[in-house]
């Protein structure tokens, strides 16, 4: 595609409320919003989540649809309604050459675990019709094609903590070859009582003290894990030819994408693969005509997982090699892990206003020390994802 | 009119596993048969459900035994689709190891390593305090991580889970990877296992035949669950060629398109499932009349194989009324997310064999929908052919794959 993919819209619901000012306020500030999760797991101490409040989501989602919607569904709804205005493009007639492309980890966990209970408690003829149909894990991504009346490709994909940034690709692949002339492309997940569970046993989740004064500790020498985290985020993409044919001004443009795949990983956890995905990020460099010298800002996405982040450092040195990688921010401190905050928080990072983690602590072991990021960054940004499982991805942005 | 052909990908290698077995050749064998595997099961308590068969794998087979180094507590899922990924890379001719490959994988499922999570959250319910390697491969994306980290892949690594269209979504997916040159192998495919929450679900919303799923028939009631897994190995040909392998078949071209139209009933027109067959078509270089015969979605519910018609009929007009058409669903039923994959299998192996696999069961054509389905024996076709492998999925997304005999290169 001669005259590349931009961004001409970017809407995000969060922790930080709907839309990505509160969101930006939140990074500028270093400020995670995390919540107790209720109920606490049992046996355990409370747990704190980035949780979505409860908000009047009428602007985006009409009521008589949201109430046959799980909440990861009324979010991707919000959040994509809200990429399509801020595009300025009309919402419920998108036709067939728009196209969804989202990513999800969990999927609408909460009301899979509502039909095991009716099954559980009063048998399965108990289990609801209404229930089961949005169990499926693109229900979200289907619902906002409903009601942005998309008729080109609609495709869910998974790859964990990678999984916003490979949705994205996929979606700069439908423009590129032609499938769609606009994507809407984002990331979606809920928090519910049986991830905290999970995760909490699996010793995944930041042990964090309660009321929200520290957060999650990207690279730094005491992290414990991540801050789990629900949302949704989608960005509107579109060929640049297009964009300005129309008028859209865009926010970015985006300059490369490419994955990898780190076959030491475990099932749950993270390998030591850095050299094969140290490799997929030079190719994606490379194949893109861009030179890690150009790469102006690192938007990292460490989220304070112990492994993670050691194996996300690991790539970028080998990629910068003997040069200094460039400065480096860590926004899951604020965003927390899943819920496309961080994808948002990576568009956002063009504009500058990302805080340092308050008295970081430089991990020996890991040597990077994020920085604060007041004014937009020059040169190209560089998003990376090294996600539990072995799957990488990457995108390079470019300030319009 | 022709419309310009882009890179043809050759098919190198297939595995399957099914309720007819672990392998593509117990796979044939049973599609080939014109019966059903559909039958009584006993994956998990179905006493109190409203039905009462699936298509369930058998507890092992040669395939299973014959992959090395599985994983210690795999979940079905992945059991299925290492051993179907095991077979598709013998077959192709590779190794255990493709560290040394350009190589990627391109997945589907729809429930992953639900069937043993299910067990993990009844459990804790119950107040125990279960395994945590119940719950470990919970994610849709533990059947295609577990064949990248088995087979040693480092490039990239997806996982699609668009409900019942996204075994074909991870073929297109795939095929515009080789074409690219991202990969020079993709290991394409997609595994699932039967479990509570799709058999509940399906039943409560009263999806479920009680019998063995009559595609197209005037008296279906509707869809029949199975479980299994497919994978192709997709190649260029000219790589395939240099390294001494002859295609088995081509994936010609990969189209998709969605209905945005309600969450589980498909758009009464076949809108988007005829967009998704002209947007393959046109990736294949091919008009309608190209193709030769349809292994259609053919769940055997009501609404699905009426608006399945529609779309064909859109798509081919009164062609669509002739053209040969089977449904592999009843004879090992709908694998959800892997449907597409394993569907894509069996229609290679249609091609392979130079014959339409049967549509299982008796009853009579419904009128509504003409089509001329393969029965009883299969069909043989002539040289050069050319099928179209069409899925509809929960949601509205459609997904559709033409696949060409080995000697239809051009």
């Amino acid at each position: 595609m001669p005259d590349g993919v931009v961004i001409t819209g970017l809407g995000t619901l969060g922790a930080a409320g709907a839309g990505a000012q509160g969101l930006a306020v939140d990074l500028a500030a270093g400020m995670h919003r995390a919540t107790a999760i209720e109920p606490a797991p049992d046996g355990g101490g409370p747990v704190l989540a980035s949780q979505v409040p409860t908000l009047d989501l009428s602007p985006w989602v009409p009521a008589s649809l949201a109430r046959r919607m799980s909440r990861p569904s009324r979010f991707a709804v919000a959040a994509g309604v809200m990429a399509l205005h801020s595009a300025g493009l009309d919402v419920a007639s998108g036709g067939p050459s728009l196209g969804v492309s989202m990513a999800s980890t969990f999927g609408p966990l909460g009301y899979t675990q509502r039909i095991l209970d009716q099954i559980r408690a009063d048998g399965p003829a108990a289990a609801s019709p209404a229930l089961f149909t949005e169990c499926v894990v693109n229900a979200p991504a289907s619902q906002l094609s409903i009601v942005a009346g998309a008729g080109g490709p609609c495709t869910t994909v998974s790859g964990r903590e990678a999984g916003p940034l490979l949705a994205t690709a996929r979606g700069c692949n439908d423009l590129v070859e032609g499938r769609a002339t606009t994507v809407l492309v984002g990331a979606c997940d809920e928090v519910t009582p049986l991830q905290v569970d999970v995760l909490s046993r699996l010793g995944a989740l930041a042990v964090l003290p309660p009321g929200g004064s520290s957060g999650p500790l990207p690279f730094d020498r005491r992290r414990t894990g991540f801050l789990l985290a629900e949302g949704a985020t989608f960005l509107a993409l579109e060929p640049a030819g297009q964009a300005e044919r129309r008028g859209a001004l865009p926010i970015a443009r985006i300059r490369a994408w490419g994955s990898a795949f780190d076959a030491t990983a475990t099932r749950v956890g993270w390998g030591r693969g850095w050299t094969a995905l140290a490799r997929g990020l030079s190719d994606c460099l490379a194949r893109a005509g861009i030179s890690p010298a150009d790469i102006g800002l690192v938007v990292s996405g460490a989220s304070g997982a112990r492994a993670g982040d050691w194996l996300e450092a690991r790539v970028l040195r080998a990629v910068w090699r003997d040069a200094t990688p460039p400065p480096i921010v860590a926004p899951k401190a604020v965003t927390g892990e899943y819920g496309g905050g961080f994808l948002a928080a990576a568009v956002l990072a063009l504009r500058g206003g990302i805080a340092a983690t308050p008295g970081f602590q430089v991990d020996p072991e890991i040597g990077l020390h994020p920085s604060a990021l007041e004014g937009p960054p020059k040169g190209c940004v560089l998003v990376t994802s090294c996600a539990s499982g072995g799957s990488a991805s990457w995108l390079v942005l470019e300030g319009s | 009119m022709t419309r310009p052909a882009r890179p043809a990908v050759a098919v190198t290698g297939i595995g399957a596993v099914s309720a007819w077995g672990w392998g593509v050749e117990p796979l044939w064998a049973g599609l080939s048969s014109g019966a059903t595997a559909i039958a009584g099961f006993d994956r998990f308590d179905h006493g109190g459900y409203p039905t009462h068969r699936a298509a369930q794998v058998p507890a092992s087979g040669a395939t299973e035994e014959a992959t090395p180094r599985r994983p210690r507590g795999a979940c079905l899922a992945e059991r299925f689709a290492l051993a179907a990924a095991h077979e598709a890379l013998r077959m192709a001719g590779f190794g255990d190891d493709l560290s040394g490959e350009r190589a990627g994988v391109y997945f589907s499922s729809s429930t992953g390593g639900m069937f043993e999570a299910e067990q993990y959250y009844l459990a804790l319910r119950a107040g125990e305090r279960p395994d945590l390697r119940l719950v470990a491969s919970h994610t849709v994306t533990v059947p295609g991580d577990a064949v990248a980290r088995r087979f040693g892949v480092a490039g990239p690594v997806e996982t699609t889970s668009s409900a019942c269209a996204s075994g074909a979504l991870a073929l297109e997916s795939a095929l515009a990877a080789v074409r690219r040159g991202d990969v020079s192998l993709a290991l394409a495919g997609g595994s699932d296992s039967l479990c509570r929450t799709t058999f509940g679900g399906f039943n409560a919303l009263r999806s479920v035949a009680e019998t063995p799923c009559l595609p197209f028939r005037q008296e279906r009631t509707g869809l029949s669950l199975g479980e299994g897994a497919g994978v192709l190995v997709l190649e260029a040909v000219d790589a395939a060629r240099a390294r001494g392998r002859q295609p088995l078949a081509i994936l010609a071209g990969a189209g998709s398109a969605g209905d945005a139209h309600h969450m589980t009933a498909p758009h009464p027109r076949g809108d988007g499932a005829a967009r998704a067959v002209d947007a393959a078509l046109d990736n294949a270089g091919i008009d309608a009349s190209g193709i030769d015969f349809v292994n259609a979605h053919g769940t055997g519910t009501p609404l699905n194989d009426l608006a399945e018609w529609q779309a064909l009929s859109r798509v081919f007009g009164r062609r669509a009324s002739r053209l040969p058409l089977t449904s592999t669903k009843a004879s090992i039923g709908h694998l959800l997310g892997s449907a597409g994959s394993i569907e894509a299998v069996a229609t290679v192996l249609c091609l392979q064999h130079g014959a339409v696999h049967p549509c299982a069961g008796a009853g009579e054509i419904d009128p509504r929908t003409p089509v001329d389905l393969v029965r009883h024996q299969p069909r043989r076709l002539g040289r050069s052919c050319c099928a179209l492998s069409l899925n509809l999925g929960f949601g509205g997304c459609n997904g559709a794959l033409v696949l060409a005999a080995a000697d239809r290169e051009s």
